[in-house]
């Protein structure tokens, strides 16, 4: 009933790459800012914990394993968001403890009652999906891969979350959710029509609203937060119209998406740790603080956008291929949080990185850590080479689908 | 073979040795050299090529896109002008960038400018074509970040305003892609404006074309950047190579992908677009006090006539709009940089501190007056002949739409205006009496009136044998049609050259009197009034059209940024923002907070329930007894 089913394919592959890639650069990261902090071990235990969670769920065929990897990373969330032990970190990781592990029962039923209709975990034998199952096992990915109307424990959580730590929730424990909705549903086929429309649609009105919340988001991390509920809501899309553009645009999504948000989260943590503010109408001027950084975020900024020499710029292309290609209608929506995410970068780059208020007093900040400074710029680098060489990971999705 | 390698080195070689020269400093200046001759030896190359064939190579099929390169006259054509351009700004820069802050980067930038708009114009496929427009984007954001330090609000107003065009140009492509089965071009037979999604398609690439070529209302980003960034980067990306890219683009997608003829209102609404800028632009430039600004507003302005003139759907009209994106970008060119050069010496680009720089700059202001006779539309330089050829497409229109005159006039009077506020201009910059501060300004260097006197004498060249030369070689065989009606003057250009001659030898007359103002002494009240405070300033010019009835308030209402695009987009963007973040979302999380109460008071109510005294257990066992026998019986 429940062994240790794992296969490989080349979408498993990729991501599970993707995560660990990902979970090195945030122990890097550390390394190079956590030494004054205490109870280091935690720290480490936890982020192993998110990034084998992920490698697992990526690689996994069997939906009950999923769910136990589902609920290890719900848990190391939990500890990493009350990581610092002071009262809104606590009350933050409350709200994100109590959330995920009520909406992973409520998925729990899910997959008792697909067990229940097939005789089976495994997703290479189940045949049916009942609507009701679909919904309930819907609802778990929601919570998980933070999609509007279930989004309320994201924010919090980013705002109490170690840096370091943070970058792997955003690049590696988001995308647990919409790799079930992958497996299940859009390979599988088992979604009915009537409900994919669904999911796109709420993917869409997310991702709108998420975008639109960091519009007038001050504090960095809340407006990185919702920009994850934007970003990941152009995946859940992406894997519900579903075909090849949808399958593989999706899975290049998580891939520039992971690596955008990963590098943002430690740049903007960095910057907070330098000037000892959080507010993006407090700052200014960052470039003076270390070129590299600059470039490096206009990078990220960049592929999170979807420009060209950039992975996202393929990534969104594709996604808004197969959006089209269901309905012209989905398209303009997902252009329109396109739109939306271009107008937040711009003014959190803009604000961060140039503005007009250069006189703050220079002498206060500490000088970066060139280990994280170096963490950003390999995150950026990877995707301006991904970008330049968009090929390779689109033949290598490409020929996974055949 | 050889063709398909010139397109790829033409590409590639530039932003390699770009790079390269960013990273060795010292050799930077030689590098970018060898970069841009070798790019106009490759593109000569391609235009010849061009002339008697048509390159077409497929690099690569993926996920139903094929990379291809194509590249036919009309792209050939494109891709030489591209080299020219950048050659000539770039020798400019030389000295007028030097030592300037961002001048390494701003010559990488230069490089990867010029080998993403020829990536542009060599790609057979509107999704690879998308490819180069997005690394346009990111270079003409960076070179706009260069300059003063206020040029980051205008590089932020520049990426948002392109990239939001760029995202339209996005779906239009993918609803194409989608919708007709292929983003490939030439299309055989073209594409129809059947239904409602490929008229959307068509208007969306339309409107990354017009953006990209500053149209309005998209055009809003390039005024502001005027004010703080150096003019070689306003020559080089708005007033040559961003309107060779959008009117390319346009060009494309107007008569090589769409087939626009049987839908006459997409026509009619470029013309307006195109009538609206000419007018609308050319208004705001007169009453401007700051040359670069100024001359900004033109460079939109006479865009209008591009579009007018593609609009029409007449050959000649097309090919007088196509006519006019060359001598556009010629002249403009050289407007900036001759403008450049003034700021180089005197320090300042308001007019007021300007003046009588005519005696001190001989060959400056020689090449600025032809530039600004040529963009007037006097003959007989180059503007003259394509304006024409744009008025006489719409006059052809008379058979199609009855209201054409409305076109005709806005174009005419447009182009007096455009001579009006050249006037001023030319009055505030080189003539008058020169500020006492300006005594010492010498005509700039040598690497800098180079390029402009080139640039005068190729409007004058590209005027009086316009027949001869460009339209000959270069602008009808770009063209897929024949094309008729151009040669309708033919017997009047001796008397135009004739009214021309007259007009130089009176300008002559004039300067010769006008570079030596008179001088009187002004006394107040009995004593010398200081000659300073008596000068005659070149802003005022046309101050009295601001007090007219209607176009005050026109005008405050432009001032204050009324028909900026930008702003209303961050009123939008902000309404989206308190609506989603202080009503949807707020009352998402006061819901999940409300049931979290609801739960914690359900906890509380049964916790009051565990009194701790032993009656109340009691009770509650005597209650479930009572229960559980009721059960039992019923």
């Amino acid at each position: 009933m429940i062994g240790l089913d794992f296969f490989i394919d080349n979408y498993g592959l990729l991501l599970g790459a993707l995560f660990v890639f990902v979970g090195l650069m945030s122990f890097v990261y550390a390394l190079g800012t956590m030494h004054e902090k205490g109870h280091r071990l935690e720290y480490y235990l936890m982020l192993l914990l998110i990034v084998g969670s992920g490698v697992g769920v990526a690689f996994s065929y069997n939906i009950l394993l999923i769910f136990v990897f589902w609920e290890v990373s719900t848990f190391a969330a939990w500890r990493a968001v009350a990581y610092y032990r002071r009262a809104p970190e606590i009350e933050a990781s409350t709200w994100t403890f109590l959330i995920n592990f009520i909406a992973a029962s409520i998925l729990l039923v899910g997959i008792l009652m697909i067990y229940n209709d097939n005789g089976t975990f495994s997703i290479f034998d189940i045949s049916t999906v009942s609507e009701t199952a679909a919904l309930f096992v819907l609802v778990g990915i929601m919570t998980k891969s933070v999609t509007v109307p279930f989004h309320v424990w994201l924010a919090p959580a980013y705002g109490a979350i170690p840096t370091a730590l943070g970058g792997s929730l955003a690049g590696v424990a988001e995308n647990i959710g919409v790799i079930l909705f992958l497996r299940l549903f859009t390979l599988s086929g088992h979604g009915t029509p009537a409900f994919m429309e669904m999911v796109a649609w709420l993917a869409v009105v997310s991702s709108i609203v998420g975008g639109g919340v960091a519009l007038r988001s001050n504090k960095l991390r809340n407006m990185l937060a919702f920009s994850t509920i934007s970003q990941v809501g152009f995946v859940l899309l992406a894997f519900a119209v579903g075909g090849l553009y949808g399958v593989v645009g999706g899975i290049l999504y998580i891939l520039a998406h992971a690596l955008a948000k990963s590098g943002l989260f430690y740049g903007v943590g960095l910057i907070e740790d330098v000037t000892g503010e959080d507010d993006l109408t407090n700052m200014s001027c960052m470039f003076r603080l270390s070129p590299v950084l600059t470039l490096g975020m206009a990078l990220l900024a960049g592929s999170l956008v979807g420009f060209f020499p950039l992975i996202g710029f393929f990534s969104k292309l594709a996604v808004i291929v197969s959006a089209v290609g269901h309905s012209p209608y989905l398209g303009i929506g997902a252009i329109a949080s396109a739109v939306v995410t271009l107008l937040y970068i711009t003014r959190f780059y803009h604000e961060v990185f140039f503005g007009d208020k250069c006189d703050i007093a220079k002498s206060r900040y500490k000088r970066p850590s060139n280990a994280a400074v170096a963490v950003v710029f390999m995150l950026a680098l990877l995707s301006l080479i991904l970008g330049v060489m968009f090929y390779e990971p689109l033949g290598f999705l490409i020929a996974g689908g055949q | 073979m050889g063709e398909i390698s010139a397109i790829f080195y033409v590409i590639l070689l530039p932003i390699a040795i770009g790079l390269l020269g960013f990273v060795i400093n010292r050799l930077r200046t030689e590098l970018d050299f060898v970069a841009f001759l070798v790019a106009l030896i490759l593109s000569i190359r391609i235009f010849v090529a061009t002339r008697t064939g048509i390159i077409s190579y497929n690099l690569a099929s993926m996920f139903g896109i094929d990379f291809r390169f194509y590249a036919d006259s009309l792209a050939g054509l494109v891709v030489l002008f591209n080299a020219i351009f950048a050659i000539l700004i770039w020798f400019y820069s030389l000295r007028f960038m030097s030592k300037k802050p961002g001048e390494r980067t701003y010559h990488m930038y230069l490089t990867i400018t010029l080998a993403a708009a020829n990536g542009v114009v060599l790609s057979g496929n509107l999704i690879f074509l998308l490819i180069f427009w997005n690394v346009l984007v990111f270079a003409l954001y960076g070179m706009l970040l260069i300059g003063k330090t206020d040029s980051t609000f205008a590089a932020r107003k520049a990426l948002t305003i392109i990239g939001i065009a760029d995202y339209a140009m996005m779906l239009g492509i993918v609803l194409l892609l989608v919708r007709a089965g292929t983003a490939n071009f030439p299309v055989e037979p073209r594409v129809l404006l059947a239904d409602p999604w490929l008229i959307a398609s068509y208007v969306l690439i339309v409107v990354g074309a017009l953006a990209k070529a500053g149209a309005m209302p998209l055009h809003s980003w390039i005024p502001e950047a005027a004010k703080s960034v150096p003019a070689s980067t306003m020559a080089y990306l708005p007033a040559s190579l961003d309107k060779l890219l959008g009117i390319y683009l346009l060009m494309r997608v107007s008569y090589f992908i769409f087939d626009i003829s049987g839908v006459t209102s997409v026509r009619i609404v470029l013309m307006v677009i195109g009538s609206v800028t000419i007018i609308a632009a050319v208004m705001m430039a007169m009453v401007q006090k700051e040359a670069m600004r100024l001359l900004s507003f033109h460079a939109v302005s006479q865009v209008g006539y591009m579009i007018l003139g593609i609009g029409t759907g007449i050959p000649v009209g097309i090919a007088g709009g196509m006519f006019h994106m060359i001598n556009n970008t010629i002249y403009k060119t050289c407007l900036f940089l001759s403008a450049g050069s003034v700021e180089y010496r005197a320090r300042a680009t308001e007019l007021d501190r300007l003046g009588g720089l005519g005696v001190k700059m001989p060959l400056t202001m020689l090449s600025f007056i032809v530039a600004a006779f040529a963009i007037s539309g006097v003959p007989p330089f180059n503007g003259f002949y394509s304006k024409w050829m744009v008025y006489q497409g719409v006059v052809e229109l008379g058979d199609q739409i009855s209201f054409w005159p409305v076109f005709l006039i806005a174009a005419m009077f447009g182009s007096v205006l455009t001579l009006a506020s050249f006037l001023k201009m030319i009055h505030s910059l080189f003539l008058g009496e020169r500020p006492r501060e300006l005594d010492k300004v010498r005509e700039a260097r040598f690497e800098m009136v180079v390029p402009t006197l080139i640039l005068a004498a190729a409007c004058i060249l590209f005027g009086v044998f316009a027949q001869a030369i460009p339209l000959k070689h270069l602008i009808l065989p770009a063209l897929s049609f024949p094309v008729s009606g151009i040669g309708f003057w033919t017997p009047a250009l001796a008397t135009i050259l004739m009214i021309g001659g007259l007009l130089i030898g009176l300008l002559v007359y004039l300067l010769g009197t006008a570079m030596k103002p008179r001088r009187a002494r002004v006394f107040i009240g009995g004593e010398v009034m200081e000659e300073e405070a008596a000068r005659i300033t070149g802003p005022n010019f046309y101050s009295s059209v601001h007090t007219v009835d209607m176009l005050e308030k026109t005008y405050s209402f432009g001032e204050g940024g009324a028909f900026d695009f930008y702003n209303y987009l961050k009123g939008a963007t902000g309404a989206l923002g308190v609506l989603l973040r202080d009503v949807v979302d707020k009352l998402i999380t006061t819901l999940y907070r409300v049931i979290g109460e609801i739960i914690q008071n359900l906890g509380r109510l049964t916790s009051a329930l565990h009194t701790g005294e032993l009656y109340g257990y009691i009770g509650w066992i005597f209650l479930g007894g009572i229960i559980i026998l009721l059960m039992l019986v019923f």
